[in-house]
């Protein structure tokens, strides 16, 4: 069963095609990382999947409902970790929790959030301002923040960005954790982390995806040139 | 219940970070404050009797510092991306729209709850307060300005967010916008404040609070009804 699918996507800002004719799909339960050199449209994808771009052209259907048709059907299954870890400095880590949780319309909001707070190791900062967190602390509970709602589906952009080896640990153990259940789509840099999560792996350059295999397909050696050759511009 | 309940958490968030922060309500304030020192060494040869135009340079500052106020409000949002986890969540975007705009209207109201005894006391002559019938008008005048103001401000201000002139997009979007009220706005206002309530005037403070209500009303339903095009959906 298809949980992603993306029919000739198109993107543009302005003049510019950032998005060119995009086309995958990604089954239930799959683990999609995405490469690519820096401007390739990876965080675009990304964006336009988590329902805050709107695409230029094409269809795109997440867990059944059409994006653009029914955003928030989609909006209630997805969770999204960025680099920028969407909570508001000047409220504490619960205090941000218990407002998306109130947004979502969770059940058993409190639960919920000392749950989180305690995978994610936070329980003791609590009731501290995310202001006076270290941004692996920040990163840890956005974590805790995107998975309040229990997501069927998590967008990963850069995750591991700016985390120290303790927060990889814990969000390498969450992913774990919640693996089987659940659909990513990851966009990496980090290939050797990238590669040792997926189940299908995507290199996109300058707007149009140059690679996409499922996992056991590939090899790693010839996947690491493409990725290299591409990074370099030579595609 | 569950819109009303977001409707709440997002107004709860904004007055508990303002709370917290006093970003907006702390240079507003001040902004009005020093527009006052301005009108006193401005109208120093009438002995600051401002009894015949006090509506029309009351509503000059309060329009200023709302403006001010506007930039600031979406500051929040921006940091750290916190508009994007806003915008992630399964909510109508009209109560996006509705409690951020309700949030500034209660900052707005707030300062100029401080800011119009001050007012009174340095530069109107007339103690209107002292009237009910010169009071309410005044009062009821005051909070559907704000409610253009706060309405039309808000939704301005989410257009500038992604903007690189923010602070120019508003007055420059916001003031043609408002320009059918103010009229209306410094008409029941000055004449409250002046006391001088003969038929004429009694008529034009009536005409004036209709079309106030009526702007408030089609301007309010019609942004918040808009609001999803203008986030991009």
């Amino acid at each position: 069963m298809r949980e992603i699918e993306v029919n000739n996507l198109n993107k543009y800002f302005g003049r510019r095609q950032v998005l060119k004719q995009i086309n995958f799909s990604v089954k239930k339960g799959a683990f999609l990382s995405i490469f690519g050199p820096n401007g390739a449209g990876k965080t675009t994808l990304v964006k336009i999947l988590s329902t805050l771009e709107r695409p230029t052209d094409g269809q795109v259907t997440i867990a059944g409902a059409v994006l653009g048709q029914d955003p928030t059907q989609i909006r209630k299954r997805i969770g999204l970790i960025s680099h920028s870890p969407l909570l508001y400095l000047d409220l504490t880590a619960y205090e941000n929790l218990e407002f998306y949780g109130t947004l979502y319309g969770v059940a058993g909001l409190k639960e919920r959030a000392e749950f989180l707070l305690d995978q994610v190791e936070l329980t003791h900062r609590r009731h501290d301002l995310v202001r006076t967190f270290s941004k692996g602390m920040q990163q840890r509970l956005a974590i805790a923040r995107a998975l309040m709602h229990q997501p069927s589906i998590l967008f990963l952009d850069e995750p591991y960005s700016g985390l120290d080896p303790h927060a990889v640990d814990i969000l390498d153990g969450l992913i774990d954790s919640i693996r089987a259940d659940h659909t990513f789509v990851m966009v990496s840099h980090n290939l050797d982390k990238g590669l040792s999560l997926c189940s299908d792996a995507m290199i996109i350059e300058a707007g149009r995806i140059i690679f996409h295999e499922d996992k056991k397909d590939i090899d790693v050696d010839e996947f690491q040139q493409v990725y290299r050759r591409s990074v370099r511009g030579e595609m | 219940m569950l819109p009303l309940r977001q409707l709440w958490v997002i107004l709860k968030k904004d007055i508990l970070l303002e709370l917290r922060t006093k970003e907006m309500i702390l240079s507003m304030f001040i902004f009005v404050l020093l527009t006052m020192l301005v009108f006193d060494a401005a109208f120093m040869a009438d002995k600051n009797d401002l009894t015949t135009f006090g509506g029309g340079l009351l509503w000059l500052a309060f329009i200023f510092m709302s403006f001010l106020g506007l930039n600031r409000s979406f500051v929040h949002e921006k940091d750290e991306g916190c508009f994007d986890g806003l915008l992630l969540s399964p909510i109508d975007r009209s109560i996006i729209y509705v409690a951020k705009m309700l949030g500034n209207l209660i900052l707005i109201s707030v300062v100029e709850a401080a800011a119009i005894p001050i007012f009174t006391i340095f530069f109107i002559r007339y103690p209107y307060y002292a009237h009910w019938d010169h009071l309410w008008p005044f009062v009821v005048g005051v909070v559907l300005g704000n409610f253009a103001i706060a309405g039309v401000g808000t939704f301005v201000a989410t257009l500038a967010i992604n903007t690189k002139r923010r602070e120019q997009l508003l007055p420059i979007l916001g003031f043609p916008l408002l320009y059918p009220v103010m009229g209306p706005i410094v008409i029941i206002s000055g004449t409250m404040m002046g006391g001088k309530i003969g038929a004429l005037a009694a008529k034009q403070v009536a005409g004036s609070m209709q079309i106030l209500v009526a702007y408030d009303i089609v301007f309010f339903v019609a942004m918040a009804m808009i609001y999803d095009m203008v986030l991009g959906e």
